[in-house]
Order: structure tokens, then C-alpha cells, then sequence
């Protein structure tokens, strides 16, 4: 078995030999890592750009430059102010009433397992519902306005925020407990000093992975009925087969998720430093 | 004969059902009650709901589930085939691994399901944009553990089957697929839900037959009734699809759990 | 799909009676951007049927002589013969033992044995294999565990179901690198005891890389002595030890302390400046 340097099955199935090819070789670099990639996306947007295509494929197909082009207006006449701060603005506000509800309603259940034992099916069943089937309810009971997409995104994040306290809250140390009630701590303060304490991690986890889950559903919920939001930008190009349009809504799209999951790895590092 | 402690445990998993029971009962009670009060236009009434399930169960319904569950499956089906292979071929080799990692991370960021209005957009009502859709969703979550599976593969593994004789495929047959089985299955466990929520959501937009339809019908119409029987419906899917893949997580980890 | 190499012509074996044999063979690591020689250009020669215990420190370069031989690794610098033509890929004509049992963790026991015999290179009827799984459990002390997963098994026994699976495919070559490492003493006998059975009934080539000196004088023709990185071969030792050796009394012996010794001195000051791994 020669050395297939270039061979695209030894892409696919390298052997033990292969990372001794040139290009394995430069890509144990960073810059060459960093160039690869680059020279990637150069790549695929020329592509983009320039494919020679017929009218019919045209349209559907548009050019970064166009694309490009509708964000900058975009930039110039506000409206992607106005759509992403409505979408940051639903997003805040679902997920802060959710973390506190879930906290809040977490920390009880996990105090009290016979409560949760009860209800631990129901929650289920309502976890395992897919909650954007929830939008045109609320809907009706809550109007069109922001209120609906704002409850949506807090009873998802409610649930995910809940399910993980009561593990957190579940997971404390009994000794601990016991030991600090020996002592002659309250309930309260035991509460206060070891449970929420050492379910901190736990609830952070959860407040972490809900910050995706309130993003998305944000952008679920202005896609179905909004008249405001990144999701409604998106929705509203398609509606019209704006192409250009719903490629530049798209764009700011991936822009901006990247932006976040950049931000809350950056956060997360540094909680996690401080916490040792 | 069982001992006392057996005894004490059933009696309180006895009473917790109890509780259960007591619980559904109460709710269902209290529901039905605040609907003949004059809720009715807010939360309809349990004995009505369950009056609109037995008639659409009589023939009405068949449609709209075939069309929801045959987009979900279908479009999971090939996004998750598709997603599994790419990530264990791509996982395999450091240079794919090297230059793609921080694109599919980046990517894996995006909210797919948002792309939505986009996919009907190009294919229309039928059945096309909800499994394109579905698909996407699913083929990127499961290269992203496959792929994070295959990049754990043992070298040491690969190094024994290639002195052993083994070809290339050979090795991804028997080394590398199963290998990776078990991020697989965590992939699946994760991509069902979400394969739903896709489905529902492409049929809440714009579709022509689905439980996605009934439910936006229903709310055109303030028919609470028929939104309640459709969440519901939805519930009861949701639960069997996460049952399923909890089954498919049990079954791969058969020879993990032989060691506990 | 791949095939095994063609076996070397006769003319070619009697020029040179080596099983093994490395001209100036010698690597190079890219770690991160820089380079990292881990063996020097060494010239080193197995005979069939040999026993060859390679010593040194940790990290001088014992392990890559062993995978340069395998041919999963290439040389940098020089060549890398068996049987007179040069390794260009993973060889398959040997048997490869590590201090890590690559046993495969979803395929019980018996499926792990079995596996070499279920490649295409050597493809053997069901049943015949079966037999042969059989036999080699036998063999190793495993009877009764060939539905067992290797997560239920202690480390032994893991150990000896590598060995039944390497050995199930006969190879002519075994490579062994520090394989019974993480054995207890008594462990560690009972394997170097029967390791010597097998190797010398199926006249085996054997290149051995251990830390463990009284290891190598029990089970090794010639010792060779491997210095600190980047690896070098310092000294050839023959064992002139008779055979059969008793692997359990032999370490009382006379003859093997004042090997053991001599060995010792060459290699204790490698050990004591210290090697950084």
C-alpha cells in the first residue's frame, strides 16, 4: 500500500501512513490551518460569484455581491436594527422569565422528590411536545404581539432550565446536608449555603444550553406570525421570492448565531476560571 | 414472599401513582369545569376534545399524520444516513478534521429550522421542503457527533487491524463503524426532537396536508378544540419518538453496560 | 483490495539470511512545526527464528524500531527490510503485541479471537474457524468466556485473548511491545512461560521491546541495547543462556545475574541522567 498523498480515498480512509503526506504535514501548523481555510471560503464564494449560470438558475442562485449589497442597505436605512433588536429584545425578556421560573420551580421539585416523582410524567409529556406547535395558541390567547413569542420562548427555556436544576439540586451531597444540620443550620440556611450552592454547576449548564434554545425559538416564533424580527425578515423575503433578500436575512443569520456561540464560550472561560 | 422493605417500596411507588392518577383526575376535572364556566373560548373542555380525537381517529385524521409522519421519517432517514457516514469518513482524517472543524462548529450554531421559508420557497407545498428541511436539521447534528466520534477512535485500534490484514473498507466496517455507534445513537437521541420541531415547523408555514395544517386551520377558525387534540396528537408522537430512541441507545450499548 | 506481499524469491533469502533487517534506518517526527528525531540511522538484524530483546529507557526509540518494522511508520533515513524486500506499508506478515490490549470493546470474547480470520487476506470458512477460535482459547486458559465482553474480563485475560488473536492467524514475526507491562509478577511468569512454548513450537521470529531486563535475558538469543533520545544502538548482547530455559527458577541462576549486571551497568546511566519523556 504506497503512500496515496492526493488520493481522495486516503482522504476518507487514511491509513496509519497518511498524516506523513506534504499536505498533512503543513496543516500541523496553525497558519497553514488558518490559510486551508481561508483559501477554502475564497473558494466557494468565487464559485458563487462567478458560475456561469442560465437566467433560471440565476435567479435562484443570486451573488454574494447582491447579497452583500441588501445587508449594506440594510445597515443604511436601520432596518436591520430595528429586526435584530426586536429579535434580541422577545429573546432577553423569554429567557430571563424562563431561567427564573425554571430556578425557581427547580429548586422546589428538587427539594421535595415526592412532589417531583408526581409530576415528573407530566413534565415529561410536555417536554417531549415540540413547543413551537404551541405558537398559534398562544397566539389567540396572548395576541400578535411580542407577548406570545415571549411566553413560546420562556416555556422552552423553562423546561430545560428545570429539568437540569432538579438534577443539580438532587445531586447535592447528603453528608454535607446532614452535617451542616448537626451543626444547627435552619432549613433555610441550609438550603441557601449548600444546596443552591453546589447546584450551581448544574443549573449553569442549563441556563447555557438554553440560551440556543431561546435564539431558536425566538426565530421560530417570528417566523410564524411576527411582523418584527430577524425570523420575520427571513419569512418575509421567502414570502415574496425576494432570493437576494432572504440570502442577506440568512447571512445576518449565521452572523449573528456565530457571534453568540463565540460570546458564551468566552464567558463560559472565564466563569470557569474564576471558579477554579 | 417479600420482605418488609419490598413491601414499604411498592406501597410507595403505589402511592406515587396514586398521586399520579389523583393528579390527572384533578386537572382534567378542574379543566372541564373552567370550560362549561365560560373558558371555553381560552381552553375548551377535556369531554369536547376527546369528542374531536374520536372523530378524526374514524377517518379524517389518516391523512394528515401519513403526510407528517412520512416527511419526518423520510427526511430523517436520509439526513441521518447521509450525517453518520460523512462524519465518519471525515472524522478519519486529520486533514478534513483540521481545516472543516471550525466551519461545521460555526455552522452547527445556526438554527437550521429557521432556513424554513427558504426551502419553501424553492420547492413548494408538498412534501419536498419539510423532509429537505428535516434532512439538513438532521444531517448536521448527526456529523457532529459522528464526527466527534470517529476523530476518538483508538489509533492504536487501527494500527492492530492494518497489522492483522485489514483493508481499508474493511477497517471502517468493522472498526470504525461500530465504533462510533454509540455517538451515533446519542445523535439520534438528540436530532428526533428536533426533527419534529422542523416538520411542525414547515407545515405551520405553508403546507397541504399535516397535523401542521390542522393546527393552523384550527387557529384561523378559534377552534380551541381541535388546537388542544392536535397538541395532544403532538405529545403522544413526541413521547414515542424519544421512546424509540432511547430503545436504539439501549440496544448500542449493550456491551457497555454487560461491564456495570 | 489489498494483498499480502508476494513472498521474496529464494535467490533473495540466502543472500541474506535476516528475517529483519534495518540499513541506516533511522526517523523523524514533525511535532507541531518542529522536528523531533526519535531514532538515529541504525543497522540492526533479526534471524529467522531468533529471539531479539530490544532495552533502553523510556521514550529512546524502542517503539518506533518496532512500528518501523510493522510499516506503520517510514523511515526518514534508510531502509527497512523483512525477508529482503522493504516494508511500504503495514505489514502483514507479523503479529503485534502492545502494553494495550486493542481488543475491540463491542465483540465478545470469541468475535475478538476471530476477527483477523474474518479479513478478506485471509478469509476462512465459518467453521473452520470456530474450530480454530476453539482451539486457541484452549490454548491461552480462556475456555468458557467466549461470550464475554472484554470490559468483563480482567486484565490478564485480556492479555491472553490479545495474544489468541494475534497468534490465531500464525504469523512468522511477532512484535511485542512491552506487552505484559501492566501484569502483577506472577502474571508476568506464567505469560513469559508460555510465550516461550509458542515462540519456539511455531519456530517464531520475535523482536521484543521490553524495560524489564530480567524479561529480556529469560526469553532473548540477543539483547540490544537502545540509548536515550534520540535512540541509538549502543551495544549487542548475545544470552548464551542454554535453552529450554526454566522461566520461573532461571532468575536464581549464576549466569543470569552476571548478565543482569552487565547489562545493568551499560544501561544505568541512560536511566540515572534521566530521560525526558
Amino acid at each position: 500500500m504506497a503512500e496515496q498523498a492526493g488520493s481522495v480515498a486516503s482522504l476518507a480512509f487514511p491509513g496509519s501512513r497518511s498524516g506523513e503526506t506534504p499536505l498533512a504535514r503543513a496543516l500541523t501548523t496553525p497558519q497553514g490551518r488558518i490559510g486551508a481555510r481561508i483559501l477554502l471560503v475564497a473558494i466557494l464564494l468565487l464559485a458563487w460569484e462567478f458560475a456561469p449560470v442560465g437566467k433560471g438558475t440565476g435567479f435562484w442562485l443570486s451573488k454574494p455581491s447582491l447579497v452583500a449589497g441588501t445587508i449594506w442597505q440594510w445597515i443604511l436605512d436601520g432596518t436591520l436594527r430595528v429586526h435584530l433588536q426586536a429579535t434580541l429584545a422577545v429573546m432577553a425578556e423569554g429567557y430571563v422569565t424562563g431561567c427564573l421560573a425554571g430556578i425557581g420551580i427547580g429548586i422546589v421539585l428538587g427539594l421535595v422528590p415526592r412532589l417531583h416523582r408526581v409530576v415528573s410524567p407530566f413534565l415529561a409529556g410536555f417536554y417531549a411536545m415540540p413547543k413551537i406547535a404551541l405558537a398559534p395558541l398562544f397566539i389567540i390567547l396572548l395576541g400578535v404581539g411580542d407577548l406570545s413569542k415571549v411566553a413560546l420562548v420562556a416555556i422552552t427555556v423553562f423546561f430545560l432550565v428545570v429539568t437540569n436544576t432538579i438534577e443539580g439540586v438532587r445531586d447535592v451531597d447528603r453528608d454535607l446536608v446532614r452535617s451542616l444540620t448537626l451543626m444547627g443550620a435552619t432549613r433555610v440556611e441550609v438550603i441557601r449555603k449548600v444546596v443552591v450552592r453546589s447546584a450551581l454547576p448544574w443549573i449553569f449548564t442549563g441556563m447555557r444550553i438554553a440560551v440556543r434554545y431561546a435564539f431558536t425559538n425566538t426565530l421560530l416564533a417570528e417566523l410564524i406570525a411576527a411582523n418584527r424580527g430577524l425570523g420575520f425578515l427571513i419569512e418575509f423575503n421567502s414570502g415574496n421570492f425576494n432570493i437576494t433578500g432572504a440570502y442577506a436575512g440568512i447571512a445576518v443569520l449565521v452572523l449573528c448565531s456565530v457571534l453568540l456561540t463565540e460570546l458564551l464560550s468566552r464567558l463560559e472561560a472565564r466563569v470557569s476560571r474564576w471558579r477554579g | 414472599m417479600s420482605t418488609p422493605s419490598q413491601q414499604a417500596q411498592s406501597g410507595a411507588r403505589d402511592s406515587v401513582v396514586g398521586w399520579q392518577v389523583a393528579l390527572g383526575v384533578a386537572l382534567l376535572i378542574g379543566w372541564e369545569i373552567a370550560g362549561r364556566a365560560g373558558a371555553a373560548r381560552w381552553v375548551s373542555e377535556p369531554s369536547k376534545i376527546a369528542v374531536k380525537l374520536w372523530i378524526w381517529l374514524g377517518g379524517p385524521l389518516y391523512v394528515h399524520l401519513a403526510a407528517t409522519v412520512t416527511e419526518l421519517v423520510t427526511g430523517f432517514a436520509i439526513g441521518a444516513s447521509l450525517g453518520a457516514l460523512a462524519g465518519m469518513m471525515l472524522g478519519r482524517s486529520p486533514v478534513a478534521a483540521a481545516v472543516l472543524r471550525p466551519v461545521i462548529v460555526g455552522l452547527y450554531s445556526v438554527p437550521l429550522v429557521a432556513l424554513a421559508p427558504l426551502f419553501i420557497m424553492f420547492f413548494g407545498l408538498g412534501y419536498l421542503p419539510k423532509i429537505v428541511l428535516v434532512g439538513i436539521v438532521t444531517f448536521f447534528l448527526l456529523f457532529f457527533n459522528t464526527f466527534s466520534g470517529a476523530q476518538r477512535i483508538d489509533e492504536d485500534l487501527v494500527h492492530s487491524m492494518e497489522i492483522m490484514g485489514a483493508g481499508r473498507w474493511e477497517i471502517f466496517r468493522k472498526l470504525v463503524a461500530p465504533g462510533c455507534a454509540v455517538w451515533i445513537a446519542g445523535g439520534i437521541k438528540t436530532a428526533l426532537p428536533y426533527a419534529l420541531v422542523a416538520t411542525v415547523t414547515g407545515e405551520l408555514l405553508a403546507t397541504r396536508a399535516g397535523l401542521g395544517l390542522l393546527l393552523s386551520q384550527a387557529a384561523e377558525q378559534f377552534d380551541m378544540t381541535s388546537i388542544y387534540a392536535v397538541l395532544l396528537l403532538l405529545m403522544v408522537i413526541g413521547l414515542l419518538l424519544s421512546e424509540a430512541a432511547n430503545r436504539i441507545e439501549q440496544r448500542v450499548l449493550r456491551w457497555r453496560q454487560a461491564a456495570e | 483490495m489489498d494483498q499480502i506481499a508476494p513472498a521474496p524469491t529464494q535467490s533473495r533469502k540466502r543472500d541474506d539470511p535476516a528475517k529483519i533487517r534495518l540499513v541506516g534506518a533511522g526517523k523523524t517526527f514533525q511535532v507541531r512545526g518542529t522536528e523531533l528525531e526519535a531514532l538515529k540511522p541504525v543497522d540492526l538484524g533479526v534471524g529467522g527464528e531468533e529471539f531479539v530483546a530490544l532495552v533502553g529507557p523510556s521514550g529512546c526509540g524502542k517503539s518506533t524500531i518496532l512500528n518501523l518494522v510493522a510499516g506503520l511508520l517510514a523511515p526518514s533515513a534508510g531502509q527497512v527490510l523483512y525477508d529482503g524486500e522493504p516494508v511500504t506499508g503495514p505489514n502483514r506478515r507479523v503479529g503485534y503485541l502492545t502494553q494495550k490490549d486493542t481488543l475491540l470493546p463491542w465483540r465478545s470474547t470469541a468475535d475478538n479471537i476471530r476477527i483477523s480470520l474474518e479479513l478478506k487476506c485471509r478469509a476462512t470458512p465459518r467453521a473452520e474457524a470456530t474450530d480454530r477460535v476453539a482451539q486457541m482459547m484452549e490454548l491461552v486458559g480462556l475456555r468458557g468466556f467466549e461470550h464475554h465482553y472484554p470490559a468483563e474480563l480482567s486484565g490478564g485475560m485480556r492479555k491472553r485473548a490479545a495474544l489468541a488473536r494475534t497468534l490465531i492467524y500464525e504469523p512468522e514475526t511477532l512484535l511485542m511491545d512491552e506487552p505484559f507491562g501492566a501484569l502483577d509478577a506472577q502474571l508476568k511468569l506464567l505469560m513469559l512461560d508460555q510465550l516461550q512454548r509458542l515462540t519456539r513450537h511455531r519456530r517464531m521470529t520475535v523482536l521484543f521491546v521490553t524495560h524489564d531486563l530480567g524479561e529480556a535475558i529469560t526469553l532473548a538469543d540477543r539483547i540490544v541495547v537502545v540509548s536515550a533520545r534520540p535512540g541509538r544502538i549502543r551495544a549487542v548482547h548475545e544470552v548464551r543462556l542454554p535453552r529450554p530455559r526454566d522461566v520461573f527458577t532461571i532468575r536464581f541462576s549464576e549466569d543470569f545475574a552476571r548478565q543482569h549486571e552487565r547489562l545493568w551497568d551499560e544501561l544505568k546511566d541512560d536511566i540515572i541522567k534521566g530521560t525526558d519523556v
